[in-house]
């Protein structure tokens, strides 16, 4: 008997969360063949999975190697749902965008890519620059695609500063109201936070989708 | 007692007059700003000229912020030599890698070995030669890179994490590869004259890795570097430090074949001390306060951390180079106050 789609949707979002990396192109292929609806897949079967994965994650019991190749498996997945989605799907809905790096001097991008995913997941369009980011850069990027979120993050003490200076640049152009700025990473804190006045700080990647949807408000 | 004797000491869980207060150097990075320009010694030059490495690592000590010199500045050098690509950074940022040396894993054996008496290699070398020459009582640190963390220096960290769950064959040939340069290193360093060697490996924390794949990788590489470095002085003290929440991989951590260990500001020294009996706790002093606190501050945190039973004073993690000279003075003035109460 064939399966139903809520069996297919639980196989896709078990592929996610089991690291099932290799077989969820197949798990994935059998729902299209099944005549279900794309989206579907995607929000109720591959989300579904990497929200149990950082679930998991919050419980110490996934660890950020896990949340990587539960990650590869959901980007396996959504590379064969993709070309099926309709494609006017968001013609009515608010694109959140964000622009997310690892500010300059500092190439410890391991815990950027992992909030870049999380906020992916969450349905955030990501501009991602990458690491050892010109500050001005952010800003730039920012006005350019209209993004209302600046993500940084750093690993080390010594480029700290430069969030600060990110901070002072929107002030500057008086987009601090508009673009909010959110940071993250090994040495940072509320503290902090508070003191260079970002928008808001957040301990790992699932707080920090939590925190980028409360500051753009997105529901 | 004098500062090296009392740090041999203390690094033993021997009895000394007082606590020892130290930055290791490496990753734990000890030079700021306002010490370049008392000494008239610039980053990134230091990064490079064993004269200024020597001297600034000196002026740390002659400036009355540590009690130790500590060389290099810098978790660069070893993924550097393996043909990672280093931007040497500036006065205020430290040298960052930039260009990894492989695309995949499986390329492992396409990298360099590491050669310890060559290009900034030598630098830290020659370095550690000119303090010696000092025969001043101040101890030497020579610090590695942990295994991890240069690993993940000479390939995407994205995809070295992966390998690490995925590739576990080629994984371990890689580690086992990096280990034996780093063993290269560390063995020169002692050579050279270091007294202390301290292994830092921020990539290596057990929230990145969880508590298998650290017992796995961390321990295991890290031992086998110990291992190595004992060959040429079973009695040379190693300090251990890594990263970030230790509370999952508390049992791992005991493994490792070192007696010291330092750690960052989150981790309780009591909880450690519980849970690691017989262990040296170096730290924790927050790095973050001693940048953007004031003295007072400072002299508060420093006397919790003493109190909390911190067998040696140093800083949580690296210093910013922004931190003022004024608070690391506090920090180890508070130290050096408490031989006189006891």
């Amino acid at each position: 008997m064939a399966k139903s789609k809520e069996e297919l949707l639980q196989q896709l979002s078990d592929c996610v969360f089991e690291m099932e990396d290799e077989n969820v192109a197949d798990a994935a292929n059998e729902y299209i063949d099944a005549g279900y609806e794309a989206l579907d897949g995607v929000l109720k079967g591959l989300v579904d999975g990497m929200n149990r994965a950082g679930q998991m994650y919050e419980e110490e019991e996934y660890f950020v190697t896990d949340l990587l190749v539960c990650s590869d498996a959901m980007y396996n997945g959504l590379e064969v749902l993709k070309p099926h989605l309709p494609l006017d799907q968001d013609a009515d809905a608010v694109n959140y965008k964000c622009v997310i790096g690892v500010v300059e001097g500092d190439t410890h991008d391991i815990g950027k890519n992992l909030v870049r995913i999380m906020l992916e997941t969450a349905g955030f369009e990501v501009y991602d620059l990458g690491r050892d980011v010109p500050l001005i850069s952010f800003v730039e990027k920012a006005k350019e695609v209209d993004a209302q979120l600046i993500c940084l993050s750093t690993l080390m003490t010594t480029t700290m500063p430069g969030m600060k200076e990110v901070v002072e640049m929107l002030e500057k152009e008086e987009l601090k109201d508009k673009v909010k700025v959110m940071i993250g990473g090994g040495p940072i804190s509320q503290a902090y936070c508070d003191q260079i006045n970002a928008d808001g700080y957040a301990v790992n990647a699932i707080g920090a989708v939590t925190l980028a949807k409360e500051l753009v408000g997105m529901a | 007692m004098n500062s090296k004797a009392r740090l041999l000491k203390a690094l033993k869980g021997e009895d000394t007059d007082r606590s020892p207060c130290i930055c290791p150097g490496g990753m734990m990075n000890m030079v700021v700003t306002a010490l370049m320009e008392k000494a008239n010694i610039h980053w990134p030059e230091a990064h490079t000229d064993p004269i200024k490495m020597a001297g600034l690592a000196k002026a740390v000590y002659d400036y009355g912020c540590f009690e130790n010199y500590g060389v290099p500045f810098c978790m660069t050098i070893e993924a550097e030599q393996m043909g990672a690509v280093v931007d040497l950074g500036s006065t205020i940022h430290e040298p960052h890698v930039t260009g990894y040396a492989i695309d995949n894993l499986s390329q492992w054996e396409k990298l360099i070995p590491l050669d310890p008496y060559g290009k900034r290699a030598k630098v830290v070398l020659d370095a550690i030669k000119i303090l010696k020459q000092q025969d001043d009582h101040v101890p030497i640190i020579g610090n590695l890179s942990g295994p991890v963390s240069v690993a993940a220096s000479l390939i995407e960290p994205v995809d070295y994490y992966k390998a690490l769950k995925r590739h576990k064959e080629d994984a371990h040939a890689f580690m086992k590869f990096v280990t034996e340069g780093l063993i290269s290193f560390g063995k020169a360093q002692i050579e050279a004259g270091a007294d202390v060697i301290a292994i830092s490996d921020p990539s290596g924390t057990g929230e990145i890795l969880g508590p298998r794949l650290f017992d796995e990788f961390v321990v295991t590489y890290v031992n086998q570097l110990i291992d190595g470095l004992h060959e040429i002085n079973p009695e040379l003290p190693i300090i251990v430090h890594i990263c970030g929440k230790m509370h999952k991989v508390y049992q791992e951590l005991n493994k490792i074949r070192t007696v010291a260990h330092s750690f960052d500001s989150i981790v309780s020294i009591k909880e450690a001390k519980k849970v690691m009996p017989g262990k040296v706790m170096i730290g924790n002093v927050s790095s973050f306060a001693l940048e953007f606190a004031d003295a007072d501050r400072i002299r508060v945190l420093t006397q919790k951390v003493m109190d909390d039973g911190s067998d040696i004073i140093a800083p949580a993690c690296g210093l910013g180079t922004k931190s003022s000279l004024e608070n690391i003075q506090a920090m180890l003035h508070i130290v050096q106050q408490s031989s006189h109460e006891a």
